[in-house]
């Protein structure tokens, strides 16, 4: 895997908390592999040692081939990084940064100024090209400091959480971006905790959670793991949800704990193996225990299904913790 | 969508990842010149580095000079070295300050994902910010003889004074950077950082002479690193002679401190400040 990212049995203490125990994980190269888990799993750990900003306390990694630990100067040519945080300068124009970055990622002058051009037109940053940073908005940034990412063109991309704290349209741009950026044949590492971004950008998905690597595959293969289709009920009267579930549970030989129930909404989610199928038994077996059925359907499982059934918890439980600030982010690495 | 990425220049990896000694100074140069931008675009930084040190100026020469005495010598000429040495030691804060808040905003984790050298961002930051201390201090002096300060001991010695005070502020950049790389909130460095400056600054020969200060008070003056910055500053403004008077020190003696102290903050700080950056 020459131009890939290969991670091994990666550790990371910090303190007394272990934030990685043994991240086994591969980005092949020209693909875009997703790092999918809620905050506090790892990802930004991971990445911050796959990009030589941090020691990993064990195992081995290497980017485009080069080791992060012993040749981390090599890494740095060959990688591009977008963080969480739009790591941009506000007292600069939009310019000048992508200037400064070109220039200290080895670019001539002349060179460095013909790519920003280039840059800020792709980005839609024209107009504002020659404005400080202080008066661009949240969604102007985040494309500004990925922009800065690609100043130099490497081959590896790093793109931390790239779209938390997005607006809709701003989102729907960046991922028109970093999807020509994966037809151009970049390396992508894309964490996010949003199971659409992962679903809709990464052809396969590490799901990661507190430090370690639960399940791979693309984004059908997770979902398969999770069963054939999902049954997918709302009762009418929600006093009878759990009768509902009890029935269900029943025909279709499962426990009930493998049931998503919700006796507040009324909800109730069947794992089954063919959905047109089961529906029918369903309906059928609802109506003799005298069940009124309010809404009902098949689906596939949504990659959230996946997150659940692998984690136990759903994905973004945690996420207003990621609009936290953090002070003391390098040491502790997030 | 028109095209992200037709590379621009077809350099190897190692030839981006090599550094010779030109391309460290280019990077040490380019991250001078980006503070240093930020310094003229940050007005609230301008007026915080030039009007407030001209308004302490203003507040020793006159309104303190008003009640303040030191035998034969006026008290404007006393303290306005001091008032400089201050201010090099308020301004040198703003380099923790400045790394507090590139750590915060996430530029200092874009520089260390770069290919440039390792030093470059600490020394870049050292550079520009010696740079600012060194007009900062001009703009002084030449404040400080407009409003009647005199120099005593020749051009030569004025002109050391000025290194001085910037050599002297040089120096506190280190204990602030590292403070700045610690701490990672630039709210918190600031207040962090006066917590030993402010007593030292009130414990030195800053406003009055040390055999003026309280008894106990005294040996802790004559061991404070400041005040053997003061004293230097003062010896090279207004003489030997006139700084024995006041002071009951000589100008060697005062350099010679200067000088140890200026080596052991410089050693430890740099120390420290390095380790907690490639710590990460």
């Amino acid at each position: 895997m020459p131009g890939g990212v290969v991670a091994e049995e990666l550790v990371k203490r910090f303190g007394s908390l272990l934030a990685l125990k043994g991240v086994d994980f591969v980005a092949p190269e020209g693909r875009v592999t997703g790092l999918l888990g809620p905050n506090g799993a790892g990802k930004t750990t991971a990445i911050r040692i796959l990009t030589t900003l941090l020691q990993p306390d064990g195992g081995r990694a290497t980017v485009a081939g080069y080791d992060v630990v012993t040749e981390p100067q090599l890494v740095r040519s060959v990688i591009g990084l977008t963080g969480q945080y739009a790591a941009v300068d506000e007292d600069l124009t939009g310019r000048e940064n992508l200037v400064l970055v070109g220039r200290l990622g080895r670019m001539s002058k002349r060179a460095s100024s013909e790519r920003a051009a280039t840059l800020l037109g792709v980005f839609s940053l024209s107009d504002a090209a020659d404005r400080v940073l202080r008066t661009y908005s949240g969604g102007m940034r985040r494309r500004l400091d990925l922009a800065a990412s690609l100043m130099f063109a490497p081959p590896v991309l790093f793109l931390d959480e790239p779209t938390t704290g997005l607006d809709p349209r701003s989102r729907l741009e960046l991922w028109d971006v970093i999807t020509e950026l994966k037809h151009r044949g970049t390396t992508i590492v894309l964490t996010t905790q949003y199971l659409e971004e992962a679903d809709r950008l990464a052809d396969t998905i590490s799901v990661i959670d507190t430090g370690r690597i639960i399940a791979e595959g693309t984004a059908d293969e997770l979902k398969t793991k999770v069963g054939g289709d999902v049954l997918d009920l709302t009762v009418a009267d929600r006093a009878d949800t759990a009768l509902a579930a009890r029935t269900l549970a029943q025909t279709f030989g499962l426990a009930e704990r493998d049931l998503s129930v919700d006796l507040d909404l009324g909800t109730v989610l069947v794992p089954v193996t063919v959905g047109s199928a089961a529906l029918v038994e369903a309906v059928r077996s609802l109506d003799a225990a005298g069940v009124h059925v309010g809404d009902f359907g098949v689906r596939r499982p949504s990659l959230d299904d996946v997150f659940l059934s692998l984690t136990g918890h759903i994905a973004e439980e945690n996420r207003s913790e990621s609009a936290a600030p953090r002070g003391r982010r390098p040491v502790m690495g997030g | 969508m028109v095209t992200v990425s037709p590379p621009v220049d077809v350099v190897t990896p190692e030839a981006r990842a090599a550094l010779p000694p030109r391309r460290v100074l280019a990077d040490i140069a380019l991250i001078a010149g980006r503070n240093l931008r930020k310094v003229v675009r940050n007005s609230r930084l301008i007026v915080f580095s030039t009007i407030q040190p001209l308004m302490q100026l203003i507040l020793f020469a006159y309104v303190f000079a008003a009640v303040a005495r030191v035998p034969g010598l006026s008290y404007k000429d006393f303290v306005v070295p001091a008032v400089l040495v201050q201010t090099m030691t308020f301004s040198a804060m703003g380099t923790g300050v400045g790394i507090a808040n590139d750590m915060q905003t996430g530029m200092v984790d874009r520089f260390r994902s770069l290919p440039i050298a390792r030093s470059a961002f600490l020394v870049g930051r050292t550079t520009s910010d010696s740079l600012r201390l060194g007009i900062q201090s001009m703009i002084l002096v030449a404040a400080a003889l407009l409003i009647g300060f005199r120099f005593h001991a020749g051009l030569p010695a004025a002109a050391g004074m000025v290194v001085v005070l910037v050599l002297f502020g040089m120096a506190l950049t280190a204990f602030s950077a590292w403070v700045g790389l610690s701490v990672g909130d630039p709210e918190t460095v600031q207040a962090a950082v006066f917590i030993p400056i402010l007593p030292l600054i009130f414990t030195s020969s800053a406003f009055a002479p040390v055999s003026r200060l309280p008894g106990w008070m005294q040996p802790i003056a004559r061991v404070n690193p400041i005040t053997s910055a003061i004293d230097t500053a003062r010896g090279l403004a207004l003489g030997d002679g006139t700084l024995y008077r006041v002071s009951h020190t000589h100008l060697h003696t005062a350099a010679w401190h200067f000088s140890l102290w200026w080596i052991v903050i410089v050693a430890v700080f740099t120390a420290l400040a390095v380790r907690r950056y490639r710590m990460g």
